[in-house]
C-alpha cells in the first residue's frame, strides 16, 4: 500500500562481533580482629558503594510465640543508637545521601547500606553505630510493632503475597519456621517488646558470626583503616554459627483456593521445594526452568500470553530458601503469575499440558542454546552496580557456599547438555507433586479446577 | 548549601556527541569502556497524551504491537534474538513518550540496532488482526494485574482524572480504559504507527563499550533509508494556570486494608528551576525517613503506617506531586489532613533548614548516581532531555542544577503551589470484610517486572 511506497533497504541479521572477557568478580576475603569476616570487591566506575552486612540471627533462631522478634529487632538497629536517636539517625544517614535497610529472612538478618563513594566513611560510622550500639528505646521499639500490625492488612489483601503465605503454609509442618510468615502473625507480633528484641540481639547479634561485603570503585579509598575504626570496634564473644534446620515439605498434589470475592483475576502460585545450589543439579535445572517459564518466549507465555492472552505473563522460577552445605537445604520450585478469572480453569489446564508434553518430547537443543546463551550472556549486564555483585556475593555467604561460585555456575551451565536440562526440570515439576494456590473468586472458579482432576480442591476464606 | 559527592566525577564524567540523520532521526552517543556492555536506546516522542478521545491506551498497546515482528523478524523474534545474544530488553510508555532499549554484550550492539530499524522501517508489513487480537488481551491483563486487582490500584488513574481536566491531555492515564482497549481497530494502529513513528520524531542513544564511528555508521546501515515522513501533528496543549483555584475532593469506598488519605498537587513543569526546587521540597516534606511528614504521621502522632511524597514530572503539562497516606488502624482522616495542612503550611512559611537542604541534595544526587551508574540509565537518560528538552547533554549536568537551587527557591515553590486550593484529594474508606489473622511472606513474586512505575506500562 501506499505507506510502503518509499521502502527502507534492508539488510541481512548482522553477526556478532568478538566477545571479550567478562568474569564475575572474584572477592577478596579477610578477617578483622573480632573475627568480622570481610568480602570486598572493587568495580571500577561503580561511584555507589554497597555494603552489606549478615548477621547470624535466622527466623528458627526466635524464641517460641515471637514470631517477628527478628523483623522488629532489624527496624529497630537504626532507630537510636547511643549516640543518635532514632530521628537524629535517619537525619545522619540521609546527610550521607545513603539508604539503609534491613530485614530479617531464614538464612538471617541482612543489613544493606548504599552510599556515595565520597561518604563512605561517615556512612560506615553510622551503620557501625546502629550493629555495635543499637539502643533499642522502649517507645520506639513500640511504635514498629504497631506499625507492623498496621501491615498485615495490606499484606492480606495483597494476591501475590497471600498466594505466598497460602504456600508456605501447605507445603511445611506448622513447627517448622518457614511455615509461618517471616514478619510474624498479629498474635505473635503483638507479644514483642523491646525486652524481646535486645534478648535476641544479645543472643544473636556479634562479629565472629557476621559478614560484612563492600563493593564498588574503592579507589583511593583505605578500606582496612576505614572498617577497623569502626566495625573494628565490634566487640562479642565467641560463638559458632547456627546450625541449620532440616527442611521438609508435604507436596502432594492438591489445590487451596483462598476465596476473594470479586476478584478480576486469579492469583496462582504452584510450588514445591527441591534441592538448593548445593546440589549439581542447579546448573541443569536452571536452564530447563528458563525454558519452562523464564520469559515471554518460554514455553509457558508462548501458549498462555503469545497465544492465549489469558494472562500479562507467568513466570517459572526456583528460589533459595535455605541454603545448607550438609544438604538439608531447600529451594521453592514455583510457577506464578495473574490470569482473568473467566480463563482460570483453561490457563491451568494448559499449563498442565504444557508440562506434559515438556515430559514426553523434552526440550530441544535449540532452545537449551538459546537458553544458554541468555542465562551466561546477561551476566555482564546483571551485574553493572555495585548492589548486584554485593547482593550475589551475600548470598553465597548466607547459603554457605564458595566465593567462587557465581563465576563456576556460568561454567556449569555452558557445560549442561539438553538431556540433563530436560530432566532437571521434569524432574523439578511433577505433576502429581504440585500444590496449587489460587487467590480469586471461589465461587467461579472452585468448580472449573475441580473438574481438571489436578488434585483435591479445598476452599479458604 | 550542598556540596557535591563526587567533584571528580563532573570533570572527567561522561561525555556525549549528537548527530543527525538525513531522515532526521537524532542520534546520541557516549562511551564507557570499563564493562563491555552496551545499550541501545530509542525514544519516540509519543505517549497517551497524543491520544484522541474514544482511544486511550492506544499508544501503550501501540508498544506491544512493537514486539509481534516486522519485514525481517518473525513472531516474538525481537525478543528471541535479543536474549539469545545474551541481552535484556523491554519497552515502556508514559504520558509523553515510549521508549524501546536493550542491553547487549558489547560485540552483541549491531543486532540491536537492526532490529530497531527494521521495526522502525517495516512494522505495517508484519502486523495483523490476530496480534492485535492478542496483545489486547494481554494489555487487558496487564489492566487487571497492576491496577483492578490490586487495593487501591486505580487511585493514580483517579487522581490524574481530577487533577487534569476532562478533554486534557493528560486526563487519562497510559494504560488506558477497558472499553477503549477493545475498541481500538487494526486501522487504528496502523495509523498511529504512520503518524507517530518516524525517524524525525525519534531520537537513538547508544552508550556503553562502544566505537563511535563503527557505530555511527551501523546507524547509517541500518536507519539511513527509512524514509522521513512528518505527518505529526501539533500536541494539544497541556498548559494549566498555575494553581486549580480550588480543592477536588473523591470519596472511594472499596474493599480495601485501611483508611487513605491521597492528592496530587499541580506543580511547575520539569526542565525548569521551579521544577527542581518542587523536587526538593517534595524530598524534605515526604522522601524518605527523615521526612517531615514521616516524622510527624508516622514517629510522632503515629497515625500513618506510611507517608510520603512522590512526583510525577512532566515537560507537556503542570507535574504532579503525589501524596499518599496509608492510615493506622481507627485513625480518622480528618486528623490526618489537618496534621498535613499544617505541616505544609509550616514548610510554606519558614523555608528548608540548611540541614534539611543538605539532605534532600544528598539523597537526589544519590538517586542520579543510580539512574547513570548503568549504561541502560544513562542511555535513557540521554534520551530524554533530547526528547522532552532538545539537548541531551542536560542529562550530564543534571545533579549540578538541583545542587544550585537555593533555599529561598525551596520555600516559593511550596508557599505558591503546595496549598489546599492547588489540589485533588482522593480519600478512601474502607467497605468492611474484617482481616488479619496472618501476615507477610514475599516468595513466589517472580519475573522481570521490577521496573513497573505508576504512570507507566511496561510490555
Amino acid at each position: 500500500m501506499s505507506e510502503q511506497a518509499a521502502v527502507m533497504e534492508f539488510h541481512p541479521q548482522p553477526q556478532a562481533g568478538e566477545p571479550k572477557p567478562w568474569a564475575f568478580p572474584a572477592p577478596e576475603r579477610g578477617t578483622l580482629g573480632n573475627g568480622l569476616t570481610v568480602l570486598t570487591s572493587h568495580r571500577p566506575g561503580q561511584q555507589v558503594v554497597a555494603v552489606e552486612v549478615l548477621l547470624d540471627a535466622p527466623l528458627d533462631a526466635e524464641p517460641e510465640g515471637l514470631d517477628g522478634v527478628g523483623t522488629i529487632m532489624a527496624r529497630a538497629l537504626s532507630e537510636g543508637t547511643d549516640k543518635h536517636t532514632a530521628e537524629e539517625f535517619a537525619a545522619e544517614l540521609e546527610r550521607c545521601g545513603a539508604t539503609l535497610d534491613a530485614h530479617a529472612d531464614h538464612p538471617g538478618v541482612r543489613v544493606s547500606l548504599e552510599v556515595p563513594v565520597s561518604r563512605l566513611d561517615k556512612a560506615l560510622a553510622l551503620l557501625a553505630e546502629a550493629l555495635l550500639a543499637p539502643a533499642f528505646p522502649e517507645d520506639e521499639v513500640k511504635r514498629l510493632v504497631a506499625n507492623r500490625l498496621d501491615e498485615i492488612p495490606h499484606e492480606l489483601a495483597n494476591p501475590s503475597r497471600r498466594a505466598a503465605m497460602a504456600l508456605s503454609k501447605e507445603l511445611f509442618a506448622p513447627e517448622l519456621r518457614c511455615s509461618r510468615p517471616r514478619q510474624g502473625t498479629e498474635e505473635t507480633v503483638r507479644r514483642i517488646d523491646a525486652a524481646a528484641v535486645r534478648a535476641f540481639y544479645r543472643a544473636h547479634v556479634r562479629p565472629s558470626t557476621s559478614t560484612v561485603v563492600v563493593v564498588g570503585d574503592l579507589t583511593g579509598v583505605d578500606l582496612p583503616a576505614l572498617l577497623g575504626d569502626t566495625l573494628g570496634g565490634w566487640t562479642g564473644a565467641k560463638a559458632e554459627p547456627r546450625p541449620r534446620p532440616a527442611i521438609t515439605s508435604d507436596d502432594s498434589a492438591r489445590v487451596v483456593v483462598v476465596d476473594r470475592p470479586g476478584a478480576v483475576q486469579t492469583q496462582l502460585l504452584i510450588g514445591r521445594t527441591g534441592a538448593d545450589r548445593h546440589d549439581p543439579v542447579w546448573a541443569a535445572r536452571v536452564i530447563g526452568t528458563y525454558c519452562l517459564g523464564g520469559t515471554l518466549t518460554s514455553r509457558l507465555d508462548r501458549v498462555l500470553r503469545e497465544e492465549k492472552g489469558y494472562t500479562y505473563g507467568v513466570r517459572a522460577f526456583g528460589q533459595v530458601l535455605l541454603g545448607s552445605a550438609d544438604g538439608t537445604g531447600a529451594a521453592l520450585l514455583g510457577i506464578s503469575g495473574s490470569v482473568a478469572t473467566e480463563v482460570t480453569g483453561p490457563a491451568l489446564a494448559d499449563t498442565w499440558q504444557v508440562i506434559r508434553t515438556l515430559g514426553e518430547q523434552g526440550l530441544t537443543d535449540e532452545e537449551r542454546d538459546v537458553a544458554v546463551q541468555n542465562l551466561v550472556g546477561v551476566a555482564p549486564l546483571r551485574y553493572e552496580t555495585a548492589a548486584a555483585v554485593a547482593a550475589t556475593l551475600t548470598d553465597q555467604v548466607e547459603q554457605q557456599l564458595p566465593d567462587d561460585y557465581q563465576a563456576d555456575l556460568y561454567a556449569r551451565l555452558a557445560e549442561t547438555g539438553t538431556v540433563e536440562a530436560t530432566a532437571a526440570v521434569v524432574n523439578a515439576f511433577p505433576l502429581d507433586r504440585l500444590v496449587v494456590i489460587l487467590v480469586g473468586d471461589a465461587s467461579v472458579i472452585a468448580e472449573p479446577v475441580r473438574e481438571l482432576g489436578i488434585g483435591p480442591v479445598s476452599v479458604v476464606a | 548549601m550542598g556540596h557535591t559527592a563526587t567533584p571528580e566525577a563532573h570533570s572527567s564524567g561522561p561525555t556525549a556527541t549528537e548527530h543527525r540523520l538525513a531522515n532526521g532521526l537524532r542520534v546520541v552517543l557516549s562511551e564507557d569502556h570499563l564493562t563491555p556492555v552496551a545499550a541501545v536506546c530509542l525514544w519516540y516522542d509519543v505517549g497517551s497524551r497524543h491520544e484522541v478521545k474514544g482511544r486511550t491506551g492506544l499508544a501503550h498497546l501501540f508498544e506491544h504491537l512493537m514486539f509481534q515482528g516486522s519485514a525481517s523478524v518473525k513472531g516474538n523474534g525481537h525478543f528471541e534474538l535479543v536474549q539469545g545474544a545474551g541481552g535484556s530488553l523491554n519497552g515502556t510508555t508514559s504520558f509523553e513518550r515510549t521508549n524501546y532499549f536493550e542491553t547487549m554484550p558489547a560485540h552483541q550492539v549491531e543486532l540491536a540496532l537492526w532490529l530497531e530499524a527494521d521495526r522502525m522501517g517495516s512494522l505495517l508489513v508484519a502486523l495483523d488482526q490476530e496480534s492485535l487480537d492478542n496483545q489486547r488481551d494481554v494489555v487487558k491483563n496487564e489492566r487487571r494485574q497492576r491496577y483492578d486487582n490490586v487495593p487501591y490500584g486505580t487511585a493514580f488513574e483517579r487522581l490524574t482524572a481530577l487533577a487534569y481536566p476532562d478533554g486534557h491531555p493528560y486526563h487519562h492515564t497510559p494504560i488506558g480504559s477497558m472499553a477503549d482497549l477493545d475498541a481500538a481497530s487494526l486501522e487504528d494502529a496502523r495509523a498511529f504507527f504512520r503518524t507517530y513513528y518516524a525517524p524525525g520524531n525519534a531520537v537513538l542513544s547508544v552508550v556503553g563499550d562502544i566505537d563511535p564511528e563503527q557505530t555511527l555508521a551501523w546507524i547509517e546501515k541500518y536507519f539511513g533509508s527509512i524514509p522521513a515522513h512528518d505527518g505529526k501533528p501539533v500536541p494539544r496543549d497541556g498548559s494549566l494556570p498555575d494553581v486549580m483555584g480550588g480543592q477536588l475532593r473523591e470519596v472511594v469506598e472499596e474493599d480495601v486494608p485501611s483508611r487513605a488519605l491521597m492528592a496530587a498537587y499541580r506543580l511547575p513543569e520539569d526542565g525548569t528551576v521551579e521544577g527542581d526546587a518542587a523536587d526538593l521540597a517534595l524530598t524534605m516534606l515526604g522522601g524518605g525517613e527523615s521526612s517531615r511528614l514521616h516524622n510527624r504521621l508516622v514517629r510522632r502522632d503515629r497515625s500513618a503506617v506510611a507517608a510520603g511524597f512522590g512526583l510525577l514530572r512532566l515537560a507537556g503539562a503542570p507535574s504532579l506531586g503525589w501524596l499518599d497516606v496509608k492510615a493506622s488502624s481507627g485513625v480518622e482522616l480528618a486528623d490526618i489532613e489537618a496534621a498535613v495542612d499544617e505541616e505544609l503550611a509550616r514548610f510554606a512559611q519558614e523555608g528548608p533548614s540548611p540541614e534539611e537542604m543538605e539532605r534532600a541534595q544528598a539523597q537526589i544526587e544519590r538517586e542520579w548516581l543510580d539512574r547513570l551508574a548503568t549504561v541502560g540509565g544513562r542511555a535513557d537518560e540521554l534520551c530524554r532531555y533530547a526528547v522532552l528538552f532538545g539537548d541531551p547533554q542536560l542529562a550530564l549536568t543534571a545533579v549540578e542544577r538541583v545542587l544550585a537551587v537555593t533555599p529561598e527557591q525551596v520555600r516559593a515553590v511550596a508557599a505558591a503551589r503546595l496549598r489546599p486550593d492547588n489540589r485533588a484529594v482522593l480519600v478512601y474508606e474502607p467497605t468492611g470484610g474484617d482481616a488479619a489473622e496472618e501476615a507477610d511472606d514475599s516468595a513466589g513474586d517472580a519475573g522481570d517486572n521490577d521496573a513497573s512505575t505508576e504512570q507507566e506500562g511496561e510490555l
